[in-house]
């Protein structure tokens, strides 16, 4: 199995945070939910939860495409131990694929982060709120399998914030 | 002033955030993630681009509120936690070096390199930063400037530091002791200003500034 490396620096001089040379900041499951109710609250302005989505998925995709060529990682089963290290390592939660190929797959999360957070915050929803573990794995399965963002749709069919014992994914290319 | 801000600043800094065999962090009392930056500016710069001018202001004012509350519930998270207590109490002699230290961790925790200026207790608080993520957001313009203030997580937060320090007691709901103070941001760097500045105020008192 693959193993992720690592490596945090602080900027004393700039009082920046980096992971592997990456600018990343310290926030919360307020902060994570609240721009989550907020993609929800101005769908008659902006179609927020597609932003959500997507920037989630471009951003990640660049964090691990970047990753696999930094380290010469081309193994699909390496890529995916990778993404599924990451997903945990960044306080995303713990993700289990229990499909994958170029056409799609499915993801299982037995912790979710947001789903999590928002439980803690506000209890139970009757729709699911995973916009960013969604994006999350559309950008992961992009880079593992080489395609370009926007190749994959992700939809929640099960979900921890609706009551369920875990959330899972459905991809489809 | 009691607070040692370099020492919070290089303590709070190598506090441990790594994840459980649950892939969450629980830290501060809340649970913490560590994302790129760049998620957060992509969000907030995607949500305000396509909409109208006279609609603009309305996402920004829901982005600084996303932020306001959140600084509210993390903030009371952070000074009410046990890595507050280790590092940061002993300094603490009154409520205005409970602002200064909040600062500080805001710092640590790569928010932005943000200072007090000027602080008048219950009424008003100045903040500087020379140095804040959100600015990057200017990057992605034409000759590195962008087009309108973009710091909603400092406005937010700032805000709600001062409904901690002077609005009353801890709300866990919100409903009271939240938005009692609101921010303004005057200069920022991602509009070419030397430093950014943000200016906040009782709530009645907003619209003067």
């Amino acid at each position: 199995m693959a193993e992720l490396k690592l490596t945090h620096t602080f900027d004393a001089k700039n009082k920046r945070h980096f992971l592997n040379n990456r600018l990343t900041v310290l926030h919360c499951h307020h902060y994570a939910t609240l721009f989550t109710q907020l993609s929800l609250d101005a769908k008659d302005i902006v179609d927020g939860t597609r932003i959500l989505q997507e920037s989630t998925e471009d951003v990640f995709y660049n964090v691990l495409t970047a990753y696999y060529k930094e380290n010469g990682i081309t193994d699909t089963s390496d890529r995916i131990d990778i993404a599924v290290q990451m997903f945990s390592a960044i306080g995303m939660g713990k993700m289990v694929v229990a499909a994958s190929d170029t056409s799609g797959g499915e993801i299982a999360m037995p912790h979710a982060y947001v789903d999590e957070g928002w439980l803690k915050k506000w209890g139970k929803n009757k729709e699911p709120v995973n916009f960013i573990g969604a994006g999350y794995t559309a950008g992961m399965f992009a880079a593992v399998f080489d395609k370009p963002t926007r190749t994959y749709s992700v939809t929640e069919t099960k979900s921890k914030v609706m009551g369920a014992d875990e959330s899972r994914f459905k991809v489809t290319g | 002033m009691a607070i040692d801000r370099n020492k919070v600043i290089e303590d709070m800094s190598k506090v441990s955030v790594g994840a459980n065999k649950d892939g969450i962090i629980p830290a501060f009392n809340v649970l913490v993630n560590q994302w790129p930056a760049a998620f957060w500016n992509e969000f907030s710069k995607r949500m305000i681009e396509p909409v109208d001018d006279d609609i603009k202001e309305d996402v920004e004012g829901l982005l600084i509120n996303a932020a306001h509350e959140c600084g509210y519930h993390t903030g009371y998270g952070i000074i009410t936690s046990k890595e507050w207590d280790a590092a940061v109490k002993p300094m603490v002699e009154n409520v205005e070096d409970v602002l200064h230290g909040a600062f500080a961790v805001f710092t640590a925790w790569g928010w932005a390199d943000a200072e007090i200026m000027e602080l008048v207790p219950g009424e008003k608080m100045v903040v500087r930063s020379y140095n804040y993520y959100e600015a990057d957001i200017a990057e992605a313009y034409p000759g590195k400037k962008a087009p309108r203030l973009s710091a909603h997580m400092i406005r937010g937060v700032c805000g709600a530091f001062m409904d901690l320090a002077y609005g009353g007691d801890y709300d866990s709901t919100g409903n009271s002791g939240l938005y009692t103070f609101r921010c303004k941001q005057t200069k920022g760097i991602e509009c070419g200003d030397e430093y950014g500045e943000f200016i906040a105020v009782k709530s009645e008192e907003y619209e003067k500034l």
